[in-house]
């Protein structure tokens, strides 16, 4: 990321490129096309209701896991593997509470 | 259902504070060595922080309330299953930022107590975009307060909804850039960061609705990479059919409207069947009712099944499949990756 160039761009940009909304202000594609994570073999968040990624040291080794919420309130953990390359991720584990149950977020 | 890691009662381990769809924050209390199931996060009177429509737990019904909204009323009816915790106000306590999946606005609940005696104001705050009441468009899912640009200062990112199910403009991740400080936020207009979605892919490429972001430097480069998760709607582009092919298609989708037929009909005598009565004889009547067709519905499911499952493959519909995406930042710039709170 070109980390000057987001408010610049807002800035230079306002008067320029103009907005869908009227409340947006554009600005160029600063990422590579997308690309699916993985976890273990298959698609990490893959069919969950709504998932929610959060990167988060879940381990204490000094990489950041992927926690991923969902709608259902039920929280997984892909460890993130160590080497040098992409990013890899282990299969995704239940985040469990102190009770030994799932934790839970859901109670509606 | 977006967590967050954060110690939220300053007793030395980090909890795990989330909005969800019950329309209220909650946070589950860690120990160090794991974390408690959740309770909600209550205002200083001790009821239950919302915006408007919220789940009632007694009624067990969806149900709305005005009690939470700001002064002057809120702009449009909300619903929150998103927060943040941060310091607001730079009092040296969290606040929560409220996200609201229905009208996208963006609200804060101000902490009037401390990290280790919290004490919410029993009434939301409207987070200002330009002077106005920020409403986020396709609405919010999730909510990051990071220094996107690095200038020292939390800026604030917003997921955006979209349209989940259908062909209309799905969603997208937006910055508001922080023209204020920490402790008095300003912000603008907000900056797009990924387009919201105009669907009509051919296959997965990208999250077209329910876009969850969050962000890290997840190349080890340098600068800021979004994980975003979302669904991914797309359309497999249908088969060239010969003759005896389009005549099975016909007989399928004939088949299938006729199916669909029955159901409705069904559905329509259960109206019938209910109406003019109370809630409790309704609901009983419907139970009834159900109970009786039960084995003709699970025959006729079964028949529908089948026909869409030949039919799929000749006549490819719609898919929309969950997936969470690496957006790598190609940019060349540095930021401090810690500066998130």
């Amino acid at each position: 990321m070109q980390l000057a160039t987001p408010k610049l761009c807002a800035l230079a940009c306002s008067g320029l490129a103009l907005s869908i909304t009227g409340l947006i202000a554009q600005q160029p594609s600063q990422f590579a096309t997308p690309v699916r994570l993985m976890a273990g073999e298959t698609f990490l968040g893959v069919d969950r209701l709504y998932p929610s990624p959060m990167l988060h040291d879940m381990n204490g080794d000094g990489l950041a896991d992927i926690v991923v919420g969902d709608l259902r309130g039920r929280i997984t953990v892909a460890l993130r593997q160590p080497g040098d390359g992409p990013a890899r991720y282990a299969a995704e584990t239940k985040l469990m509470a102190l009770d030994g149950k799932e934790l839970d977020f859901a109670n509606w | 259902m977006s967590p967050q890691f954060v110690d939220f009662n300053a007793d030395g381990h980090l909890d795990i504070v989330a909005g969800i769809f019950d329309g209220s924050p909650h946070v589950a209390f860690g120990d160090g060595k794991g974390w408690q199931q959740p309770v909600g996060i209550l205002d200083k009177d001790g009821a239950r922080i919302v915006m408007n429509d919220f789940w009632n737990f007694d009624t067990k019904k969806w149900d709305a309330t005005t009690r939470c909204d700001p002064a002057g009323a809120a702009v449009v009816t909300g619903h929150l299953t998103s927060t943040w915790a941060a310091d607001w106000d730079g009092d040296g306590d969290f606040d929560l930022l409220l996200g609201d999946h229905k009208g996208g606005q963006v609200m804060v609940r101000i902490n009037e107590g401390s990290n280790a005696q919290p004490s919410f104001a029993t009434k939301n705050v409207p987070v200002l975009a330009g002077g106005k009441p920020m409403v986020v468009p396709g609405t919010v899912t999730t909510l990051r307060l990071v220094d996107w640009n690095g200038d020292g200062v939390q800026d604030l990112l917003v997921g955006s909804m979209g349209d989940s199910y259908g062909n209309r403009t799905g969603g997208g991740v937006f910055v508001y850039l922080n023209e204020g400080s920490d402790a008095a936020p300003k912000f603008d207009a907000a900056t797009t960061l990924i387009e919201p979605s105009a669907k009509g892919a051919a296959a997965p490429a990208r999250p077209d609705s329910g876009l969850y972001m969050d962000v890290g430097d997840v190349d080890g480069d340098g600068d800021l990479d979004l994980i975003v998760g979302g669904y991914a709607i797309w359309t497999p582009p249908a088969p060239a059919l010969d003759a005896a092919q389009q005549v099975r298609v016909a007989e399928l989708q004939k088949e299938l409207a006729d199916l669909n037929a029955v159901m409705q009909d069904f559905y329509k005598s259960i109206e019938e069947a209910t109406k003019g009565l109370d809630e409790a004889a309704a609901t009983a009547k419907r139970a009834e009712l159900l109970k009786e067709r039960n084995q003709v519905f699970q025959e006729m499911s079964k028949k529908r099944a089948a026909v869409q499952r030949e039919l799929e493959p000749l006549t490819p519909g719609q898919k929309r499949k969950s997936f969470t995406w690496l957006y790598e930042n190609l940019g060349k710039g540095a930021v401090d990756a810690s500066a998130r709170r």
